[in-house]
Order: C-alpha cells, then sequence, then structure tokens
C-alpha cells in the first residue's frame, strides 16, 4: 500500500531580493510504500528540503500533487511528524514533556501518554532521562528525543530533514544505526533527506536521487542490502560499496560544474521565513 | 554546562551571608562617608541630615504607623498597575510578534513611546482620571506596558521557525500555540521587558504619587519638604531603593532561575 504518493511536484518563488522567479522544485514524482524507508538524495540547494517541506505541510507546492493515505496534503499534521536538523525541541519541556507533547495535544490522557513515551524513550535508549531539559543532553540524544518525539505520535510518515548532519561524525554513525535498529523493530514509513551518500544507502531501501535545481528525479535506486545492518558488515559488502559508488557518479554527472554553494539556502529567504504563528 | 544546583542558588549558609555581607558593604561605606561629610562640613540639618536623624526618622515613621500606610499604598498601586501591563503588554507584544505587518508597523511607535512611558504621561493621567488612586494605577501600567509589549514582540520573533513547526506538525491547534510555545519561548525576553518595566513603574509610581495622591512613599518624600523634614526625605528614598531591591532580588530572579535558566535559554542581553 502506498502511504506517500508526490506527482509532479513544482515549486516556484519570486526571489525577495533580485524579485525573479525560481524553480526550486523542477518536477518530482515518486511514492514511498507503507513501511519502506526511503532517502532522497541531492547535492545542496537541490530544492529536497523544499520538498519534505512541501509533504510537512509547511510550505506550499506551485503545482501538483502530494498524498498520504490517499488524502491531500493541507498543513502540518500529527500524521507526518517532522524530526529537524536543529532538533528543534522544547527548551522548555523535559525530556518525558517533549515526548508527551503531541499526545497531550490530541486529547490523550496522561497516565496513557505516559506508557507509550516511556515505550518510545526506551526504544531510543533514554529511559532515565525524563526529568532533564534537553539543554542537558548531548547532541546525539537530543536527536534520539527529536526521533522518540515523533514515532510516539505513530505518525503514517515520519519526515527526516538531515537529521544528524549536526552531530559530530562518530555520533553520527551510532545514530544511524540505531535508526536501522528502530526501523527494523518497529518499521515505519521513512522519508529522509540527506546530502551524504553513505547514509542514504546504509539506512533505506530505496533512493530517490534528485539532480541539481530545478530538482527532477534522476533516478530511483534499490540498496540491495539484507536487515538487519551494521556499518562493520555494510562498509565490507561489495553490493553497499557498489551502490555508494554508482549513487556517487550518478550526483556527480548532476553536478553542472563542481560549484561548490554548500550551504546555500535550500529554501529562499523569502519562502522559508515567513511567520506562522 | 550545567552548573550545579547548589552553586546556583547561592549554595549553603556560609556562603549565601558573605554574599549578604558583600552586598551590605557599599551601603555602610556610603552611610559612614555621609556622616563624617555632614559632621565636617557643619552642614544645617535641615538642609541635610545626619545618619542617626534619619534614623530616628525611621523609627518615627515606624511608631506613628506612616511607614506601613505609605509603604501599603505604594505596594498595592504598584501591584495593581503591574498585573494590568502584564494582563495587556504580554498579549499585544505576542499578537505583534506573530504578525510581521503589525511588527513592522507598531515596532517604531514603540520604541518611540518607550521613551515617552510613565512620568510624561502624569498630566494626562490626572486629566482624564483626576488626582488620585487611578491617575497613579494608569501611570504604573502605562511606563511597563510599552517596554513589555515591546520585549514580548521580540522574544516571539526570535523563536526559532523550526520550533513553531514542530509545535504545528505535532496538532498544536492555533489557539494553543500562545500557552504551549509562543510564551515560554518568548519568556527569555518577556523578563527583560518585566525587569526594564518594573523599573519605569516604580519610578513613575513615585512621580505620580508626588503629584496626584494623598498617600505613599512619594507623597510622603513630597510633603517632608514642605516641612523641611529632609530627614523623612531621605528615609523615604531609602525605603524605595531598598524596595525595589527586593523586588528585583524576590520576583525576577526566582523567575529567571526557575524558567529561561533551568530551561538553558538565558538571553545573552543587556
Amino acid at each position: 500500500m502506498r502511504t506517500l504518493e508526490i506527482s509532479n511536484l513544482h515549486k516556484e518563488f519570486v526571489d525577495a531580493y533580485t524579485g525573479q522567479t525560481v524553480v526550486a522544485v523542477g518536477d518530482v514524482s515518486f511514492s514511498i510504500e507503507q513501511g519502506e524507508f526511503v532517502s532522497v538524495l541531492g547535492p545542496s540547494g537541490c530544492g529536497k528540503t523544499t520538498v519534505l517541506n512541501i509533504v510537512a505541510g509547511f510550505d506550499t507546492q506551485t503545482s501538483g500533487s502530494v498524498l498520504v493515505g490517499g488524502k491531500q496534503v493541507d498543513g502540518p499534521s500529527p500524521e507526518r511528524g517532522v524530526v529537524f536538523q536543529s532538533f528543534a525541541l522544547f527548551p522548555w519541556k523535559t525530556v518525558l514533556g517533549n515526548v508527551t507533547f503531541g499526545l497531550r495535544m490530541r486529547g490523550v490522557p496522561r497516565a496513557d501518554r505516559e506508557a507509550v513515551a516511556h515505550q518510545y524513550l526506551e526504544l531510543v535508549g533514554l529511559q532515565g532521562f525524563e526529568a532533564k531539559y534537553p539543554h542537558e543532553l548531548s547532541g546525539g540524544m537530543q536527536q534520539r528525543l527529536g526521533v522518540a518525539r515523533v514515532l510516539a505520535n505513530e505518525p503514517e510518515v515520519m519526515l527526516m530533514d538531515e537529521p544528524f548532519a549536526s552531530v559530530d561524525a562518530q555520533t553520527r554513525r551510532k545514530l544511524q544505526e540505531e535508526l536501522t535498529g528502530i526501523f527494523e523493530t518497529k518499521r515505519p514509513t521513512v522519508f529522509f533527506v540527506t546530502h551524504d551518500v553513505d547514509e542514504a544507502v546504509f539506512l533505506a531501501d530505496r533512493v530517490v536521487v534528485l539532480s541539481s535545481r530545478p530538482s527532477q528525479v534522476a533516478e530511483i535506486v534499490t540498496v540491495p542490502l539484507e536487515r538487519p545492518r551494521h556499518w562493520r558488515s555494510a562498509l565490507d559488502n561489495p553490493d553497499f560499496r557498489h551502490t555508494v559508488t554508482y549513487l556517487t557518479d550518478l550526483l556527480a554527472a548532476g553536478e553542472p560544474n563542481a560549484d561548490e554553494s554548500e550551504d546555500a539556502p535550500e529554501t529562499s529567504a523569502a519562502a522559508g521565513a515567513v511567520g506562522e504563528g | 554546562m550545567t552548573a550545579t544546583p547548589a552553586s546556583r542558588r547561592g549554595g549553603h549558609l556560609p556562603r549565601r551571608l558573605s554574599a549578604a555581607f558583600w552586598f551590605a558593604v557599599p551601603f555602610v561605606a556610603l552611610a559612614v562617608i555621609w556622616a563624617i561629610a555632614v559632621e565636617l562640613s557643619g552642614v544645617e540639618r535641615r538642609i541635610f541630615p545626619q545618619v542617626t536623624d534619619v534614623a530616628s526618622a525611621f523609627a518615627e515613621m515606624w511608631r506613628s504607623g506612616d511607614l506601613f500606610t505609605h509603604t501599603g499604598a505604594s505596594l498595592r498601586r504598584m501591584g495593581l498597575g503591574v498585573i494590568a501591563a502584564l494582563l495587556t503588554g504580554i498579549p499585544f507584544g505576542v499578537l505583534l510578534g506573530s504578525s510581521r505587518v503589525a511588527a513592522a508597523f507598531f515596532a517604531p511607535l514603540l520604541r518611540f513611546s518607550v521613551a515617552l512611558a510613565g512620568i510624561a504621561w502624569i498630566p494626562f493621567a490626572t486629566l482624564w482620571l483626576g488626582y488620585g488612586e487611578r491617575a497613579v494605577v494608569f501611570i504604573v501600567w502605562n511606563a511597563m506596558f510599552f517596554a513589555l509589549a515591546y520585549n514580548t514582540m521580540l522574544g516571539v520573533q526570535r523563536i526559532p521557525t523550526q520550533l513553531i513547526r514542530a509545535a504545528r506538525s505535532m496538532g498544536t491547534p492555533r489557539h494553543r500555540m500562545f500557552v504551549e510555545v509562543l510564551l515560554p519561548g518568548a519568556l527569555p525576553n518577556i523578563v527583560t521587558g518585566l525587569r526594564v518595566g518594573l523599573g519605569y513603574g516604580w519610578r513613575g509610581l513615585v512621580a505620580a504619587e508626588i503629584i496626584a495622591a494623598s498617600a505613599g512613599l512619594g507623597y510622603s518624600i513630597f510633603l517632608a519638604q514642605k516641612y523641611f523634614r529632609t530627614d523623612i526625605i531621605i528615609a523615604g528614598m531609602i525605603i524605595i531603593g531598598a524596595l525595589w531591591l527586593v523586588i528585583d532580588r524576590a520576583l525576577l530572579a526566582p523567575l529567571e532561575r526557575r524558567t529561561v535558566e533551568r530551561w538553558g535559554m538565558k538571553a545573552v542581553n543587556l
């Protein structure tokens, strides 16, 4: 069953400074099956975060459609939980308060939501930290909390926007391994945006490769790796290495001229910064 | 990153005593210099009193009950003005912070009004509300409102977009955003606004009482001047200053410690 279906997604915006119309997303179509892990891979600035923001309901497309569970996306909803690169935890809530937040918003009684919260905190290895505040946790722990906070709502699809980009390399490896473990036990549907080829392959069942702006789907690659997955065995696995090499070449071919505009904003200042409150 | 709770709260009794001691030292020094200066200069006591005169004025005010009447009147007006300012300034600031257009429109007006807040409104306050209680409370409210609204607006604007998105994507209805996200998210700046606003409010209170009241600390020092009771003037000034320290230390500091500091959100400002 298709959980997420993106058809001919197209997004334009007017650049606030130059006044020109910029095409952020050219024409993107792909779908994600229930219980599938799909990585969306593309060069920085290709518009992959814009696609995620549209799926999340934070942004609206110029044309095309996004269906989740057969329904048109209309604004943010707990059925599409988001794990952010910046973690976006509530500093004024404890670990427990963060995990139970979504359930509380939906009126789940305290005893029930705390039972659910404990289950997910255990899943991500944060049991015993319920009373801590986010700033008292390490970066890796904060993002594990970010994952638990979303999963506790049992979303139809979990959207992850380069969630491990702001932690150090060792922690990143560990978190990736933990995420595959969580995926293997809970089988959520995951839409994972990254520009890291190794990460995309290691985590995903399929990798959707986007070309640089205006983005189109260059190719969808199925990852030929068994689960459970571990970094040790993946790195020794020729299939893993082949897939990584193949995707790296694909990205290099798509790059116009190795122009390293690394931190190019993915959504424009105009589109991204409009207040929502 | 996380200081131990003991060190934050001032710790053990000896350390607290030593902190209190070092806080008191400059005031004691000031009193000593004052006593010596009055003694050496031979200034007329009616013009500037000796330390002992002020101490006996205190005792006199304590015995007659004036101390409590005036302090009570002032604190009551202050309390009413502060509550009114909190109930209006914070929601107004949140509203402005939530809308770019409103913020762009009102921000210059607010900055302009902060400079005029309080004292400059006394003529209007007395014209509209007469000489009395209501005019004084109005001045306290007015003195605080603009600083509180302006800082609250800044605080809301500084909430990271991702936090608001996270809340929305977890199903937070729009009408609950205020309590769940905007208010706590803006709290570091709200506390700043409160601190600035309380300072304005307190000064506004004293000034308004001089002009528009028949009781209160401001009124008492004004009245004392008519009778050349400089000892009472100084005693009143000391009470006004000391109460401000109490407001700051007993109300604001614990509020900050329990919220923004505990949450690791302390704003780097001022």
